[in-house]
Formats: structure tokens, C-alpha cells, sequence
């Protein structure tokens, strides 16, 4: 219907349409000629995820012996996964150990797209928050979401869910990040089952306390488990985060092993539920984790603040946004379920004094407290905030006011090329979301009202809802930004000659009208972030002789880079932890600066810089061949510094030990014999250089900090994509501007047991570094004969997030031979996977291919 | 005694009538000791003494017991008590807690049965501590203890009848409110001032027998042995340990003597990580609130390196360059150290500590150390909900002892005072009930109830620790006293001495034929009790007990066989006890419990089926259903099929009618309908044969 109305509205596009078309057949036929990768069997996937879960920990309990019964104190897992099937000793998360990008690898099998659990859109201060179920809860009750919001973006940049595979009518998925779809069923049952039970149980439970989360998982269970009586269904999951909970608390081993307990008796039931439904025997188990966790018995984690540090005078005195409330157990508002953003607002502001509401200028993300985010208001809005204040305020000499708008004018026009760009493509891409706007109102209108129960059964009432939730999104979307336009737009169409004529008329400006509230701008430079603007010194300001303003002296200014990392503690009562929080701080420059310093061709866009301390710096640059294959090449480099013309400078240097991710100087690097030195300082693939790195102290971090601070294209969003009409192309862009709003200036790392949690404390351990014991995950596989999964395999060969979703598909037969999935896949977005397959775990193949 | 107009019937003979039951509840409520357990009779011959040293901070000591049973005793290094050096070290051993352990005289833990739990530091109060206990709003110590009487020490609770605390509380409760409230105001404000302390007191003994164990098996590594071979039986397994810690830390709970047994290790776990929890958590707190406020942070450690205090110091140094520092008190609850002129001209404890480069505390010979001289501020306990809670105060004595008494005072003036309830008030209900979530959300320590475990742990670290300064201690120690609100306590010191004789009185008890011994011989025959009545005549005899303060307690008549009945009960008891756990803990029990112990359980069911209860039964039918095992499922039926009880025969035609089951299995529990007591080995039978065969295809 939609496609016959595109005939008649606009029949200019027909032939792209039929070309487009034509396109997708002839891609599909090819795909169909290329053999299947797996001849498994495999008709059905249950997946327990469980967050958090390190292999470390629950490999040791697995191999410990119960001393009454002789059997593993995992019996189950030891049952089902060591002598039934296979596991995977080296699997790690690839990027950060974090929960939301971590779980968006393992479900898409794609390259990372969303880089924290909370993510904030730099012109809007929109939050992308993917971790909180509750504002879902009520939006879907209120009829205005059906997806999580993490599930929203992948879908807006066209990356399918490995549920997606799946028909609707054919799975059951678990409440979980990435959830597709809600059933307040669910939540319904689970409280009756709750309440009705024998007087004498709720009596015991009412004593020992009232368990009020447990009930969902056991009701999800309960669901699984009658689902799996129906033949059929092909995809089941589920998702428990015990582990994850108590092991951020405490650091003991009898309260980890009390949790392993639950995930063993869990695998036991579903196990058994297994043996006993149809299709047993072409049923396969699956048990993932999203990272590991850093926790160790006698040692507490850390916590630095990092918003006091940005709230005071040597952090530059920043009104600071977060969207966690700090210190949430002790504040009567952190009962409020709908967190909006938190402002924590300082008295030692130097010029934004009482306007934390409208001018925030640092965005932390501390989430996975290991590693927290910073946004910094551009220092160029900074600086001319300051200078329109000055110019406002009167008794200023002719001299110093013409050195102000001199030099405002002459900012404004060191940026202008820049903005006036942003300024335009997005006024581009607003046109073509107004138009893409009233197509999907016209759409949502021609929705059916009611649907049969097998329309309901099939999805169908969810696909409506997912109309209204896009169409709302897209509306609110539209007005923000639009905001932001004229703003900007203001700005830009400022004359310096009118300006600096008439004061009258610089007395009635409003700098709200010229410097938008409630933005960030554009990512500051690395230069801006070794000077960055924060107020006016002392001395106030300075006019040189020649009648400039004297920017060295006027302006107060922090090195960023420098001040986090030199932060020290003066309580440093654990033997085991440093007294410096910061262990290294990373950020994207673009590859076109280094390559001329270092000599380098066919680099990538994006190259990774991490901070170490002046000395000890290093730059990750990447490469990619015809195939596709990402080398990478980890330079030694100290004193990286930006000049104000925006060039980079710094020294090259040898591999020595205390660079960051300390590669050299590790015993457990696993590189062919030879020179260390040479080894180190060439190219190789990501596969290689997990093979050297992943037993290291920092694991994979090499490839995890390319993986997360690095851009990612997606197929979706290519703008030349054949066919594409210009509305199309203009609302790609914009999806693609929409993420790359969300990247930060500064990702910063936490030293061994420190982490960034103000919300509370998380005294037992964290995660979100690349610490091996953070990013060493569970990936554990069995089943029935039919899917060909070995028994009793240990794989010991390293593999990442990208490979779970290709070993997914391959053992269900979804997959060919060169990644790519089958053509009915192929249809619903799913592309080739960059990840190896773990094809241990499938039947006739050999790994080495 | 009022119509329900309000007019008094017989007003004078009621109210003789009330007196004197308000005399002789007043007269019985001044026994603090546990009114229901009897009273402890006297004791006879001792025989071996097994004594085995595990660790420099415990040891622990078994005595025997005539009439087969043994007490098993952790003794407590307490190094921090003796300020002398020439102490000799046998002096610094101090006994701690003694549990009682009844074994029926063999060395089969089945029927084993854990008992009395005696913290030997809790003893009975004085008749001035009595006295000054019930007088309301007396929130002081008032000395100590300084003769203990040569009777056995008063024990906290009986393992093995929980259920008699509930019974007792509600019954006082309820004397409480409908006999001593009504008589006014002073009579209601002394007893249940006194009912309180009492109450606290108990409590402080009970944690401080908790944090003992814990520490016991901490060290022990948690398998409660005394670092013997293999082949020796631990003092207390890990299970029992468990127990034993639910027990006591349910003794807090209005239900919680009526658990049931199975959910006891599962509390116990869950307890302990959220102890765990709130350590950390203020851990944490209190280091970050240092930093921030410039301060030094020291965290204090008991003998298992577990952090349960800690103290707060400044710099000298950094007092003169903070002046005009900001100071946020929140969380720490003590007055800005930067502008308090007390310290700049402090006499009080000075410490010198070393710190290197990166600011660990380092030794004064260490390269580059650098020297801090510094003054102790406060220290806190760590065992607390939310917030550290602060024990002492180095500036002002007296602001850890009005946050102690914040919460006492607001509901004794509420409570005994305006007769405010919350129950009977509903704006008092209300705003209390703000209140109480207001200041609990904040982190306020105005209105926590759970100092006192806190307090009763600083005492065994002051004990038990000894990296901290003598002089230090000592002080931490008398402001530690000065802070209790409780007429009844006793301080460190006299606790050692107290319990050093106690364990001799309780020894003493233990020989005397009349003593311990023949109290055991009494528990026996009432436990029996269970097992030879039903459900309502056990509920009258309770009813009994609790009518008559404890004094009337049923129990069967002595004979020769009691001790075997109890064997067989007991063990019962015991395997039903594992069979239930097995049953409720996997979908198939074969993959994670040792099939031979199962079977053997099964067995002895079916050897005693005419005593099983129906617990058992439920048990027994489950395990069919969740093995693959075919002697498994033989031996479940056999046991059904030789339980003489009506479930029993239900349960088997329920198995029969599962539709999966297979035929051999039904033909089989036919037979066992039809002949329910045929005791022939069924291994030979062609039933079995054909059932074997038919479920390993």
C-alpha cells in the first residue's frame, strides 16, 4: 500500500525504486548461491544472559569439589556446559566492559554504535539512557514506546537484534536492554505468584525479608519454560542480573558463590525443562555475559568524584549534568523513578554564577564506574559567553571594548566555516524529517484500530505502536534541534560593524538568543582541551599594546588532560590500590592530523589517542584492507600537543615500559618468537593482536579502545548507497549526526579498583575498564545431538562480542560461509558480521578456516 | 474491669486483684534470664577434656558431658585488655561463647542436636542493676557486676526450641499492654524501661556471640574445624555454624524462632552479604567524607582483616593552613575541626604517623617518609545501616551519647510518656512514619536501632586488636562505657572476669550430677514430646508452659529406652530434614547430590515408615519425580509403600496415575497398594526387573 502510494506521489522516484529493487534481488540470489556456513540442525536457541558474569570466578567454583557430595559446587553448569558441552575460556567483551555497548555487540554482532550506558546529544542534552526500565515501563503503559531505547537507535541505524532473526510469533524474549516489545502480563503475574503462596512461606519470607525482584525472573522463567512446550518456537531468552548486583557490593566469595548458585540452579531447571519439551535433541543452551567484573576478595573499590572535581575551581568550576543523582541513598528525590537530568550546581562558577539551569557546561557519564565520559561546553561558546557578558557590562574603556569585539568577532570567524556547516546540513536534514514526519502521521492514521488475536499473536499491534513511538521521537526531535538552529543561526548572522557602532542595541541582546542554553556545541579540539576557557583570571582582562586582547592573560585556562591524570589521594590505606584514580584518558583525533607526523598512508578516519601523562602517551591507528580487515598499530609517542592553527605535534618513541595498556612490560604477552620491539611496533589484524594481548593485565584493551572511541559506518547509513532519493540520503546523514552528537571529548579510565560511582558507593568491585579481569566474559554452549555441539570442549582461542551473534545464526543455520547471513536475513537488514564465528562449536568444522 | 459504659464493677477487689498480679508479673519480669527454659538444674561427673589451640587469636576447648553430650567453648585471646606487659599469656585467654551439643553419646552426627548458646559475658544483672534498670529514662551505666554467684551462667537461647521466643515475646507483649499499661504511667515507664534493657542487653550479648563465631570461622576457614586431619570431626560444620548464626540473628525478628530449618542457611548467607554490604558501603563513606574534608582516614581491623571501625584524625599541620576551609558535617556528625579552638591547644592523644610519596602509611625508618603528627577526631563503627555511625567523639563525650539516646528518648516520651502508638494513632503513625523515612533516607543517625551491635563489636576490637595504641585504647575504651545507655552492662574488663568465672560455674554445672546432665535428661524427655503427641495436645502443653512463666513444662516419663526413641527421632528428624532439601533444590537431583546419601536417607524413612511424618512422604514423592535413578525411584516407593499414613498411600496412586510414568513402575506400586507391608528385597522382585530394564531403554 505504502509502496502503491509512492507511485502516485511521487513517480520521479519510481525507476530509483525499481533500480533499488532489482539491486536487492540480484544480492540475494547471490547470497542464496553461497553454501551455508553450518549444516546444523539446530532449531531452537535458548539464551540465558546474565550481566556480569566473569568466567574467571565461575570456572574456579565450577572445578571446586562439594565436599558432601563429591560433585562440582556448580553441579549443573559442570553438567551441562563442561561435560555436555562446549565453553569458551578466553571470550571477552570488545570495547568497554560495559553493559549497554557490551550487550549491542553481542546482539547485533556489529561494531559498536552505542559507546555508555548513558549517552547525552551535545546540541540538545538529550539523554540516550539505556539502562533504566522504568521510564519504559511507564511510557509503554502510557502507549508512547514499545522498544527500549537502546533498541530504538540500533534500529535507526538499521541494525537488527539476533531476536530479529526470529519471528515474532516464534520467540520469547526476556526484559532486558535490548527489549523489543513489553508484556505487562508479565509483570502482572509475577506479583500475583508473589502473594500466593501457603500463609506459613510468606510468613518465612516476610521474616527474612520481602524479595520484591526475584519474582520477575522467576515469572520470566515460568514463561520460558511453557514457551518451550510450543513446538513452534525457535528463539527463548532470558536475562538475570544477580550477579552483576550483588558483586558491585560486596567482595566476598561465599555472597559470589551464594549467586553463582542461583545461575547454576537456573541452568538445572531450563536444562531440564529442555530434555523434556519437543525438539530436545535439536535444542541448544546458551549461557552470555556481557563483561566480566573486577572484584577481589579483601580489597574495596574506590570512588572518586569526579563532578566535585569539575564543580571546583581547578576543574574549571562547571555546573556539571549528569543522569544519575548523586549520592541517591541518601536524597529524599532519588525516589523519583523518572530521573531527569541531574544539575549539581557549584559556587565557584567564574562567570556562569546562579545559571546551572541554562548553562551547564560539562556532561559526565559515569556510568560502569570504571570509566566515566566527559562532555565540555565548546571553549569557543565559553570564551564568547565571556566576551558578550563584558561587552554588556559598562564602564569599559573604548580600547578594551574594541579589543572585546574584536576578538569575539574574530572567534565567531575562526569557527564560522565549521558552524555555518553544521548550520546548513542541519537545516537540510530538518526539511526532510518535517516531510518524513508527515508521512508517518499519514502512516499512523492508516493504522487499523483494532487487531484480531492473530494479528496480535504475529506482532502486529506492537508494529503500530513502533509507528507512533518513531513518529513521536522524530517530532521531538524536529523541535530541539530546531532550536538549536536558530540559535546558532543568530549568532552566525551577527555583523561586527552594526555591533560595535551601536551599544544600545548590544545592551538589548540576550545572550540566550546568540549562545544556546542547555548545549554543549561542537566537540572541543584537542587543543581546546589542553587550554580550555573557563573564566577570567584575577587580573581580568588584559588589552596588549597593539589594542588585542591578550588571551594568555585575560583567561583562565585548565589543561585537562594534565589535571585528571596528575589527581592524588591523600588516604591510601590499601595496600593493593594507588592513590591516583585516572589511569589513562583516551580521545578520537582525526587521522588526517598524525599521518604527515608519522609517515602513515591508507590510516583509517579515526585514530585513538591515550594519555598516560606527558610522557607516556600512545596513538592507535587503524587500517583497513579491500577484505574489509581491520589492522591496527599501537605508536609509542610522547607530548601531544595542539597548536592553536589546529596542528599536531608530538615525538615518536620506542617501546619501553609504562606506556598505557603496559604491553612491553607484560609477562603474559603471547607473541611469535623474535624481537619484542619489532613485533610491537608493526601492523597487525585485531585476530593477532588478540592472540598476543588477550592474557595481558589489560586484556584486549588495544582493540577495546579503537572499538569504543572510534567511528563505526554502518551499510544502512552509507550515503552513497544506490537509490537513494535525497530525503532518504538527508535522513541518513541526520542518523549518523545523531550519533555522532553523542561522542565525547574525554573518556577517562580508572586506575586498578577505583571507579567513578557517585550515584552510591559500589565498594565491591566494578567495571568498564579493559582490565582482563573486567572484559573476560561467559560464553558457554550445549545441547542436544542435533545441533552438533561437542561435548566436554574447552575452546581456548580467543574470541570477542563480535563473534556471538555469527556463532548464533551459523549453528542455526542462519549464516553462509563468508559471514554473511542467509537471504531472508539479508532482508531484514542483517549484514555481513566483521566477527569470527566460534566454529568449534559447530558440527563438521574446522576452526582454522 | 469496665462495662462497657465505663462504669467499675467490684472497683476495690479489681483493683487488689490487679495489684497483685502487677506485683508478682513485676517480681517475675526481674528474672532476666529466659523464664521458659527451666530452671538450670545441677550437674555431675565431667569426663575428658579436649582442648586444641587453632590460632593465636582462638581456641577452642570441648568438655564432655555425662549422659552423652559435649560443650564446646571458642576461648578469645584478648590481648587488648592487658595494658602490662608481664601478663602472662594464659591470663589474656578468655572463654567467649559456649554451645552445648547433645549427642546421645556416639559419634554419629545424625542425631546431634545443637542446644544452649551461652555468651559468657552475659550474666545475670545485680539487684542495683535490676533496680536502676526499671527506673525510665535512666540512660546510664551504673557499674558493674562485681561477684558472680557460682550457678550456671543464664543461657541466650535453646537451638533446638526457637519457636519459645516468639511465644514468649508475644505473651509478654500482650501482659505488656492489657495488665501493666493500664496502671499509669510509672508502673507502664519502669517496666517496660526495664523490659527494654533487659531486651538490649540480651541483644549485645546475642551479636557479640555472633561476631565471635563469625570471626571463629572466618579464621577456621569456615569449615569450623581446629585444624585436624581429615578424619576428625570438626567442632561445628559449616552447616551447623550457619544454624547456629541464623538462629541468632533471628532471635531479632518477631517470627523469626518459627523459620523453618531449611530456609535457615539461605538467611544466613543473605545476612551476611548485607552486613557485608553496609560495611562497605560506609567504608567507603567515610574515606571519600575524609577526603574531601582533608582528614586522615584509618580503618581499624578485627583478627580476620575484616574492617568493622574506624577513626578519623587532621593533621596538625593542616589546622592552622584550613582555617577558612569549608566543612560539610553531614555524614561525619562532628563539629568542624578548622576553626575549633580545642584543637589548636589540644593535651589530648597525639600520634606521629609516616606516610611515603604516594601516601601510604609507611614506617618512620623508610626512605623519603614524611611525618605527620596527628590528632584523633572521632571513630566510627562500620556495622551500620547507611551511614558509619560515630562511637566516640575525642572533642565532645557526650555527642555520640545524645545521638545514643535520641531515638530511646523519643519513644519512651511516646510511647510511655503520651501513650502514643503507632498502631492506635494515626497521625502519630503517620508522622512517625515520615519521620522515620526522612531521616532513614538522609543517612541521619538519630534514628537507627541498631547501635548497639556496633557498640557490643567495638568492645571485642578493642579486645581483640592490637595494632592500636595502649593509650589510645584505653581511652577509646572509657568513652566507649560513658556512651552506654544500659543500667545492665558491665565494662570490658569485668566482662572478662565474668566470664572467665561463668565458664567455671557453667564447668562446675557440667559435673554436678544434678547439674548440666541431669537438665539434658529433662530437655530429652521433653522432646519427646513432638514426637508422641498431636498437634493440639502439643499446642495446650505450650499454652501450658507459657500460663505459667516457664515453670510447667511437659515433658514424657523416664525410661530405659528414652535415649533410643530419641535416636530413631532424631535421626528421622534428620533425614527428612536432608531429603526435603534435596528434594526442593533441583529438577534432577542426580546431577547435583551423591545418590548413595540420598538412598541411604530413603532407606532409613522406609525403615522407620511407621514414625515418618508427612513431610517426609511430600519429600520421598518428590525425589521419584526428579531422578532417572531406578534404585532411586525403588527405594522412594518402598518408603512410601512402608509409611504407615494415609498421605503416603496418596501419594503413591498419585505417582501411579502420571500418565509418562512408565508400566513397570505402576504394576510395582500396585503391588505395594495391595500388600503395603510386604518387606521382601524388591531388587529380586520381576516387577523391579521389568521396571529397571524398561527405564535404562
Amino acid at each position: 500500500m505504502i509502496f502503491r502510494a509512492r507511485l502516485h506521489t511521487r513517480p520521479s522516484s519510481i525507476r530509483a525504486n525499481a533500480h533499488l529493487v532489482f539491486l536487492r534481488l540480484i544480492t540475494a540470489v547471490f547470497i542464496s548461491l553461497i553454501p551455508s556456513l553450518c549444516s546444523a540442525e539446530t532449531k531452537r536457541v535458548v539464551i540465558i544472559r546474565v550481566d556480569g558474569l566473569p568466567y574467571g570466578l565461575l570456572d574456579s567454583f565450577a572445578k571446586e569439589r562439594d565436599q558432601h557430595t563429591g560433585k562440582s559446587r556448580l553441579p549443573w553448569i559442570d553438567h551441562v556446559f563442561y561435560q555436555r558441552g562446549a565453553r569458551l575460556s578466553n571470550f571477552y567483551t570488545r570495547g568497554m566492559s560495559l553493559s549497554a555497548p557490551s550487550w549491542s555487540l553481542l546482539d547485533t554482532g556489529q561494531h559498536l554504535q552505542i559507546k555508555g550506558n548513558v549517552e547525552f546529544d551535545r546540541y540538545t542534552l538529550h539523554t540516550y539512557d539505556y539502562l533504566n526500565f522504568i521510564p519504559f515501563y511507564l511510557k509503554s503503559a502510557a502507549g508512547q514506546r514499545i522498544d527500549m531505547p537502546g533498541t530504538e537507535v540500533l534500529d535507526s541505524l538499521g541494525l537488527p537484534l539476533l531476536f530479529d532473526a526470529f519471528a515474532h510469533e516464534d520467540r520469547y524474549i526476556g526484559f532486558q536492554l535490548y527489549q523489543r516489545g513489553m508484556r505487562f502480563a508479565t509483570l502482572k503475574d509475577a506479583m500475583q505468584t508473589r502473594f500466593m503462596k501457603r500463609p506459613r512461606e510468606l510468613l518465612d519470607e516476610w521474616t527474612m525479608g520481602l524479595d520484591m525482584r526475584t519474582p520477575f525472573f522467576d515469572q520470566m522463567e515460568r514463561e520460558l519454560k511453557t514457551k518451550l512446550n510450543d513446538p513452534n518456537s525457535r528463539y527463548l531468552d532470558i536475562y538475570v542480573t544477580g550477579f552483576d548486583h550483588v558483586a558491585h557490593h560486596v567482595n566476598d566469595r561465599r555472597s559470589h558463590f551464594s549467586e553463582m548458585q542461583i545461575i547454576d540452579a537456573l541452568v538445572g531447571r531450563i536444562w531440564t525443562a529442555i530434555q523434556k519439551a519437543p525438539q530436545a535433541q535439536e535444542t541448544a543452551l546458551i549461557v552470555i555475559s556481557d563483561h566480566g567484573f573486577n572484584t577481589s576478595e579483601g580489597v574495596y573499590s574506590q570512588g572518586y568524584n569526579l563532578v566535585k572535581l569539575l564543580g571546583s575551581p581547578a576543574g574549571g568550576g562547571h555546573h556539571v549534568i549528569t543522569k544519575r543523582r548523586l549520592m541517591l541513598d541518601y536524597s529524599l528525590k532519588g525516589i523519583n523513578f523518572l530521573v531527569p537530568l541531574i544539575t549539581t550546581t557549584t559556587d565557584d562558577s567564574f562567570y556562569l554564577t546562579g545559571q546551572s539551569t541554562n548553562y551547564p557546561t560539562a556532561l559526565l557519564d559515569f556510568d560502569g564506574n570504571e570509566r566515566a565520559s566527559i562532555h565540555l561546553r565548546d571553549s569557543d561558546l565559553n570564551l564568547l559567553h565571556i566576551l558578550l557578558q563584558q561587552l554588556q557590562r559598562n564602564k569599559k574603556s573604548p580600547a578594551v571594548r574594541s579589543a572585546l569585539v574584536n576578538e569575539f568577532f574574530k572567534t565567531i570567524d575562526n569557527r564560522r566555516a565549521e558552524w555555518q556547516n553544521s548550520l546548513d546540513e542541519l537545516n537540510q536534514e530538518l526539511v526532510a524529517l518535517r516531510v518524513q514526519i508527515d508521512k508517518q502521521r499519514q502512516l499512523w492514521e492508516a493504522e487499523p484500530k483494532k487487531f484480531s488475536p492473530e494479528e496480535i499473536r504475529l506482532g502486529r499491534d506492537d508494529q503500530k505502536k513502533r509507528v507512533y513511538a518513531q513518529l513521536e521521537r522524530w517530532m521531538s526531535q524536529e523541535k530541539s534541534y530546531t532550536e538549536y538552529t536558530h540559535t546558532l543561526g543568530n549568532l552566525l548572522a551577527l555583523l561586527k560593524e552594526s555591533f560595535a557602532a551601536d551599544k544600545l542595541k548590544l545592551d538589548k541582546l540576550k545572550i540566550e538568543d546568540l549562545i544556546a542554553k542547555q548545549t554543549m556545541g561542537e566537540r572541543n579540539s584537542v587543543y581546546d582541551l589542553q587550554n580550555y576557557i573557563v573564566g577570567l583570571t584575577p587580573g581580568g582582562l588584559q588589552v596588549k599594546p597593539d589594542g588585542s586582547l591578550d588571551m594568555v592573560n585575560s583567561f583562565r585556562r585548565v589543561d585537562y588532560l594534565a589535571l585528571l591524570h596528575s589527581i592524588a589521594m591523600r588516604n591510601n590505606v590499601q595496600p593493593k590500590v594507588t592513590n591516583k584514580p585516572i589511569d589513562m584518558i583516551a580521545t578520537r583525533l582525526s587521522s588526517a592530523l598524525v599521518a604527515p607526523v608519522l609517515g602513515e598512508n591508507g590510516l583509517t578516519a579515526d585514530v585513538v589517542w591515550v594519555y598516560g601523562g606527558r610522557d607516556k602517551q600512545a596513538l592507535i591507528l587503524a587500517r583497513e584492507n579491500e577484505r574489509g580487515t581491520l589492522s591496527l598499530r599501537y605508536q609509542p609517542i610522547r607530548n601531544l600537543r595542539q597548536d592553536a592553527g589546529g596542528r599536531v605535534h608530538f615525538e615518536a618513541v620506542n617501546w619501553e615500559p609504562g606506556f598505557p595498556l603496559h604491553i612491553f612490560e607484560d609477562s603474559e604477552l603471547d607473541i611469535p618468537s623474535g624481537d619484542r620491539h619489532a613485533w610491537l611496533s608493526q601492523w597487525h589484524t585485531d585476530v593477532e593482536w588478540l592472540r598476543a594481548l588477550h592474557k595481558t593485565k589489560y586484556s584486549n584493551g588495544l582493540i577495546g579502545l579503537y572499538e569504543e572511541i572510534a567511528r563505526h559506518p554502518t551499510e544502512s547509513l552509507a550515503l552513497d548507497a544506490p537509490g537513494l532519493s535525497n530525503r532518504e540520503r538527508l535522513m541518513r546523514r541526520f542518523a549518523r549526526r545523531q550519533r555522532e552528537l553523542i561522542e565525547t571529548d574525554l573518556l577517562l579510565i580508572a586506575n586498578d579498583h577505583w571507579n567513578f560511582d557517585v550515584r552510591g558507593f559500589n565498594p565491591g568491585g566494578n567495571h568498564g575498564s579493559f582490565f582482563r579481569i573486567s572484559t573476560r566474559s561467559t560464553f558457554m554452549l550445549a545441547g542436544g545431538d542435533g545441533t552438533g555441539i561437542p561435548h566436554a570442549r574447552l575452546i581456548e582461542e580467543p574470541y570477542d562480542s563480535l563473534s556471538f551473534a555469527p556463532t548464533v545464526l551459523a549453528l542455526t543455520g542462519n549464516l553462509r560461509d563468508d559471514n554473511s547471513p542467509v537471504s531472508t536475513l539479508w532482508n531484514k537488514g542483517f549484514r555481513r558480521f566483521p566477527g569470527r564465528v566460534v566454529r568449534e562449536v559447530l558440527r563438521n568444522q574446522n576452526p582454522k578456516r | 474491669m469496665k462495662t462497657p459504659k465505663g462504669h467499675r464493677l467490684c472497683p476495690v477487689r479489681a483493683q487488689r486483684r490487679r495489684t497483685s498480679v502487677l506485683v508478682f508479673l513485676f517480681v517475675v519480669s526481674l528474672i532476666p534470664t529466659r523464664p521458659f527454659l527451666g530452671p538450670p538444674a545441677q550437674a555431675q561427673n565431667p569426663s575428658t577434656t579436649a582442648a586444641a589451640t587453632t590460632s593465636e587469636v582462638f581456641r577452642l576447648e570441648r568438655v564432655s558431658v555425662e549422659g552423652g553430650a559435649e560443650l564446646i567453648t571458642v576461648h578469645a585471646k584478648l590481648s587488648g585488655l592487658e595494658t602490662s606487659a608481664s601478663a602472662a599469656e594464659a591470663s589474656q585467654w578468655v572463654p567467649m561463647v559456649t554451645v552445648l551439643r547433645d549427642t546421645l553419646g556416639d559419634s554419629s552426627p545424625e542425631n546431634d542436636r545443637l542446644r544452649y548458646v551461652w555468651p559468657l559475658t552475659y550474666t545475670r544483672p545485680t539487684m542495683r542493676q535490676r533496680f536502676l534498670g526499671a527506673i525510665p529514662f535512666l540512660y546510664a551505666r551504673v557499674g558493674n557486676k562485681k561477684h558472680v554467684s557460682d550457678k550456671a551462667p543464664p543461657p541466650v537461647m535453646d537451638l533446638a526450641a526457637p519457636d519459645r521466643d516468639v511465644w514468649n515475646r508475644i505473651f509478654w507483649t500482650a501482659l505488656q499492654s492489657l495488665l501493666l499499661d493500664p496502671y499509669g504511667t510509672p508502673v507502664k515507664a519502669s517496666t517496660r524501661s526495664y523490659r527494654q534493657n533487659v531486651s538490649d542487653y540480651r541483644k549485645a550479648h546475642i551479636i557479640r556471640a555472633l561476631s565471635v563465631l563469625s570471626l571463629y570461622q572466618a579464621i577456621q576457614g569456615g569449615d569450623g574445624g581446629e585444624g585436624r586431619g581429615p578424619n576428625v570431626r570438626p567442632a561445628f560444620t559449616e552447616s551447623e555454624l550457619a544454624e547456629i548464626q541464623a538462629r541468632l540473628l533471628l532471635t531479632d525478628k518477631t517470627f523469626g524462632g518459627l523459620i523453618d530449618n531449611l530456609q535457615l542457611a539461605r538467611y544466613s548467607d543473605k545476612s551476611s552479604t548485607s552486613a557485608l554490604d553496609e560495611r562497605g558501603h560506609n567504608w567507603e563513606l567515610l574515606r571519600q567524607r575524609a577526603e574531601a574534608e582533608s582528614l586522615y582516614f584509618e580503618p581499624l581491623q578485627m583478627p580476620d582483616g575484616s574492617t568493622t571501625h574506624a577513626l578519623l584524625w587532621v593533621a596538625r599541620e593542616d589546622l592552622e593552613k584550613n582555617q577558612s576551609r569549608q566543612y560539610v558535617k553531614r555524614f561525619l556528625n562532628i563539629e568542624c575541626p578548622w576553626t575549633d579552638k580545642q584543637l589548636k591547644n589540644w593535651r589530648g592523644h597525639v600520634e606521629t604517623r609516616y606516610f611515603d610519596s604516594e601516601s601510604r602509611p609507611v614506617s618512620p625508618d623508610e626512605p623519603g617518609a614524611r611525618a605527620v603528627e596527628m590528632i584523633p577526631l572521632a571513630l566510627y563503627g562500620l556495622d551500620h545501616p547507611k551511614i558509619p555511625i560515630l562511637l566516640v567523639d575525642f572533642r565532645d563525650g557526650l555527642n555520640p551519647k545524645k545521638r545514643e539516646m535520641s531515638r530511646r528518648v523519643l519513644q519512651d516520651v511516646t510511647r510511655n510518656v503520651l501513650s502514643l502508638s503507632r498502631f492506635g494513632d494515626v497521625p502519630y503513625f503517620l508522622g512517625r512514619t515520615v519521620f522515620d523515612f526522612v531521616t532513614g533516607r538522609r543517612g541521619m543517625d538519630v534514628n537507627q536501632p541498631s547501635r548497639l551491635r556496633t557498640y557490643s563489636q567495638l568492645k571485642l576490637l578493642l579486645a581483640l586488636n592490637q595494632s592500636l595504641d595502649s593509650e589510645l585504647r584505653e581511652e577509646i575504651g572509657n568513652r566507649a562505657e560513658k556512651v552506654s545507655l544500659n543500667p545492665f552492662e558491665n565494662d570490658l574488663k569485668a566482662e572478662a572476669r565474668v566470664a572467665r568465672q561463668q565458664y567455671a560455674a557453667l564447668l562446675k554445672y557440667a559435673r554436678s550430677p544434678k547439674g548440666l546432665p541431669a537438665m539434658l535428661g529433662r530437655d530429652r524427655r521433653a522432646e519427646l514430646v513432638a514426637h508422641k503427641h498431636e498437634k493440639v495436645e502439643r499446642a495446650l502443653f505450650r499454652l501450658a508452659n507459657i500460663l505459667s512463666f516457664g515453670k510447667y513444662t511437659h515433658r514424657e516419663k523416664d525410661s530405659p529406652e528414652i535415649e533410643a526413641r530419641l535416636d530413631i527421632s532424631r535421626r528421622l528428624d534428620y533425614h527428612t530434614r536432608f531429603l526435603r532439601q534435596v528434594a526442593q533444590s533441583s529438577p534432577q537431583i542426580d546431577v547435583v547430590w551423591n545418590l548413595e546419601d540420598v538412598n541411604r536417607s530413603l532407606r532409613f524413612i522406609a525403615e522407620h515408615g511407621s514414625e515418618a511424618d508427612s513431610r517426609a512422604i511430600s519429600a520421598t514423592a518428590e525425589i521419584f519425580s526428579r531422578t532417572q535413578d531406578n534404585e532411586t525411584r525403588r527405594t522412594c516407593l518402598e518408603s512410601l509403600s512402608r509409611i504407615d499414613n494415609p498421605k503416603a498411600r496418596k501419594e503413591l496412586i498419585r505417582i501411579s496415575q502420571n500418565t509418562d510414568l512408565d508400566p513397570a513402575w505402576k504394576q510395582l506400586i500396585t503391588s505395594y497398594l495391595h500388600s503395603p507391608k510386604r518387606m521382601e528385597p524388591l531388587a529380586a522382585s520381576d516387577a523391579t526387573t521389568r521396571a529397571n530394564g524398561s527405564a535404562q531403554q
